[in-house]
């Protein structure tokens, strides 16, 4: 019966409605274990918001997946709602999407979680490179730049991990290179210099990172302390900025990252004002996942401006449009993939700002 | 020989400081017969005091580190009259209810006042390293050790040679006993939860600074000390602190020859075989044994 009322609530937001009229519900998880991605993701999608005036709550999902339905028909219930900025948490999204289907909303997200643009479900945007990207261009920066062919591979245990690890291994066998040595690593451990030891005694030319931010500070602060002189390229986790923060510029020293974006290094006006607000609105650095939410959200933005005035109609501005972000260029592969680019940035051992080295558009990986 | 020794180093850095996070929840365990679970989240309350405190006090975490415990200390009590006192005559669930809640509010206030990026507190003298015979020693290493060691053994010397102990331990064994020799059993109580409370926040302070900390910290360092607990012994400390150093010896020691998923499961491995070969833990059980 609750279930229905919300239904019916959600059709009623669907009807054709003045654009000025939408809300556009921000559904992000804020406690939990991916509350730092999260709060990212949230402060970008209201930092869009509240520069176009536009109507939005904010509802924080935690992590599990019945909060993120329990937040969407909520949100659903609240008004006539033109797009969902939606949980980032792959698991959150999974749950979501046939109640986006009924409630006819989109949703658009940073997540990376390959499987919710392979579910054939019309009502998801994805604004943030997925591993299918990132990790081909990770594997690419280090056999085409750096030439190192013996990669160790130290990665998470979770399914952030497991994913990455999926794709890097065949995108370095396609490049020629071979693993020497692989390991996963529980998001708890405190001490990580045995793994660090092993990976070493592999003899390898270049340690492969794919952790979450502490681990990866954790992780280089033991390889400076153990006088570590190997490249190391690290994963998404290393460009934000509170991950650097946890360490000494010169613990930085010849670490690179692979991300979709360093807004913090700027590169263009537009990203230049982009960080600019984003400090003054909420007192910290903007990351990627701020950025590709605020471009997500930008592209909802456009799409109400440009004339649509139901949440159908956003649907198919974003399914059949481009939009020219801060990032990137934005374009659905048909599947609501919308982001297919991805940036290496280095430090240089002198400060926390990393300076974006590489860049790779239109990368096409395989979606595992 | 060198990479054994700078493990071992490690090994017994991390578990002198989950020493002290068993420390405080065996206490609390021992004087309330109550399962502490919000132990976890003080812990990493502790670590972002100190973090707070940092820009206030700029010098080494060793001035830093009274005014930790101090302040760990008044939440406590915080935690005494708000979770235990009110449901002290009820069944022990409610108190382990009660301190999981209590832990929830300490998280998702921490998210709330810190937000959720990791953090990194000061080191106790400073994050230089020595190196001897190609073994990295972290200052910050030893000064866990060091403070652990201290803290410990001032314990053990207020509980086996005062007369608070005394009161503490009686309190521990038989409170009603000890109330009918004249022992005041609810102030005694709220000490041991100052103390538990001083001893998670001291161990944040040592953990915040080499390992960070982060406001969901707490969930995975009460497990922690649950098993050394259980491993060690119900209620004994130094069963408590020998299970926090067998917990760091997989993680570091089993982890270097094993991967670190395997070295999990081999710890909980080795806990069932405990449970079943000795389930009063290597170190017995002192309370229920006198009882």
């Amino acid at each position: 019966m609750r279930r229905a009322a919300f239904l019916a609530l959600g059709f009623l937001a669907a009807l054709p409605a003045r654009a000025e009229t939408l809300s556009f519900p921000v559904l992000v998880p804020l406690t939990g274990f991916l509350s730092l991605e999260g709060t990212s993701q949230r402060n970008g999608a209201v930092l869009a918001l509240t520069e176009a005036a536009a109507k939005t709550e904010v509802i924080d999902t935690g992590t599990s997946p019945e909060a993120a339905v329990t937040a969407l028909e909520r949100a659903a219930g609240n008004g006539n709602v033109g797009a969902v900025a939606a949980s980032m948490l792959g698991t959150q999204m999974l749950a979501m999407l046939p109640l986006a289907a009924e409630l006819k909303l989109p949703l658009v997200t940073v997540s990376g979680t390959a499987s919710i643009t392979e579910q054939g479900n019309p009502w998801v945007f994805r604004f943030f490179p997925g591993d299918a990207v990132t990790k081909t261009a990770h594997a690419r920066y280090v056999v085409e730049e750096l030439g190192r062919k013996r990669p160790a591979l130290i990665y998470q245990t979770t399914a952030y991990g497991q994913s990455g690890k999926a794709h890097l291994e065949p995108a370095f066998k396609a490049l020629g290179a071979e693993l020497v040595f692989e390991e996963g690593v529980d998001p708890a451990a405190k001490d990580l210099l045995p793994v660090l030891t092993k990976a070493l005694a592999a003899k390898p030319d270049v340690l492969v990172l794919h952790l979450h931010s502490g681990p990866t500070a954790l992780l280089l602060k033991q390889a400076a302390a153990s006088g570590v002189t190997l490249p190391i390229v690290a994963g998404s986790a290393m460009h934000q900025p509170s991950t650097a923060a946890l360490l000494e510029p010169v613990e930085l020293k010849g670490v690179c990252a692979e991300t979709a974006a360093s807004p913090i290094s700027g590169g263009s006006p537009g990203m230049d004002a982009f960080t600019a607000s984003y400090r003054a609105a909420f007192g910290k650095e903007p990351d990627a996942f701020a950025l590709g939410q605020y471009d997500g959200m930008r592209m909802v933005l456009a799409a109400v401006r440009d004339g649509a005035t139901t949440a159908d109609d956003i649907r198919k501005a974003l399914a059949g449009g481009s939009h020219a972000g801060l990032a990137m260029t934005y374009k659905s592969d048909g599947k609501g993939n919308m982001a297919h680019s991805a940036v290496i940035v280095c430090y240089d051992g002198t400060s926390r700002v990393p300076a974006l080295v590489k860049r790779y558009d239109d990368v096409a990986g395989v979606v595992k | 020989m060198a990479t054994a020794l700078q493990l071992l180093l490690n090994g017994v850095a991390l578990g002198a400081a989950y020493a002290l996070v068993a420390l405080g929840f065996v206490l609390v365990l021992n004087a309330t017969s109550a399962v502490n679970f919000a132990q976890g989240d003080l812990v990493m309350a502790g670590g972002l005091l100190a973090v707070a405190l940092a820009p206030l006090i700029p010098l080494p975490g060793i001035v830093l580190l009274p005014v930790v415990l101090a302040l760990m200390a008044g939440l406590g009590l915080l935690l005494a009259a708000a979770a235990y006192l009110p449901l002290r005559r009820r069944p022990p669930v409610s108190v382990f209810i009660s301190t999981i809640a209590v832990g929830i509010i300490l998280q998702n206030g921490a998210s709330v006042l810190f937000g959720p990026e990791p953090r990194v507190a000061p080191p106790l003298f400073g994050d230089g390293i020595w190196r001897i015979g190609g073994v990295a020693v972290a200052e910050q290493s030893v000064a866990i050790v060091a403070v652990a060691a201290l803290l410990i053994g001032a314990q053990q010397w207020v509980f086996g040679r005062t007369q608070l102990g005394r009161r503490l331990r009686a309190t521990a064994q038989d409170p009603e006993m000890a109330r009918a020799c004249g022992v005041p059993v609810t102030a005694m109580i709220l000490t041991t939860f100052a103390i538990g409370a001083a001893c998670a926040g001291a161990a944040g302070l040592l953990l915040a600074n080499r390992y960070f900390v982060t406001p969901t910290a707490g969930g995975d360092l009460i497990l922690k000390a649950y098993i050394a607990v259980t491993v060690g012994g119900w209620g004994s400390v130094p069963g408590a602190v020998a299970g926090a150093l067998l917990i760091a010896l997989f993680e570091v020691g089993v982890s270097s020859v094993l991967s670190y998923p395997a070295a999990l499961g081999a710890l909980y491995a080795t806990l069932l075989v405990i449970l079943v070969v000795r389930p009063q833990g290597l170190f017995g059980e002192a309370v229920r044994r006198r009882a």
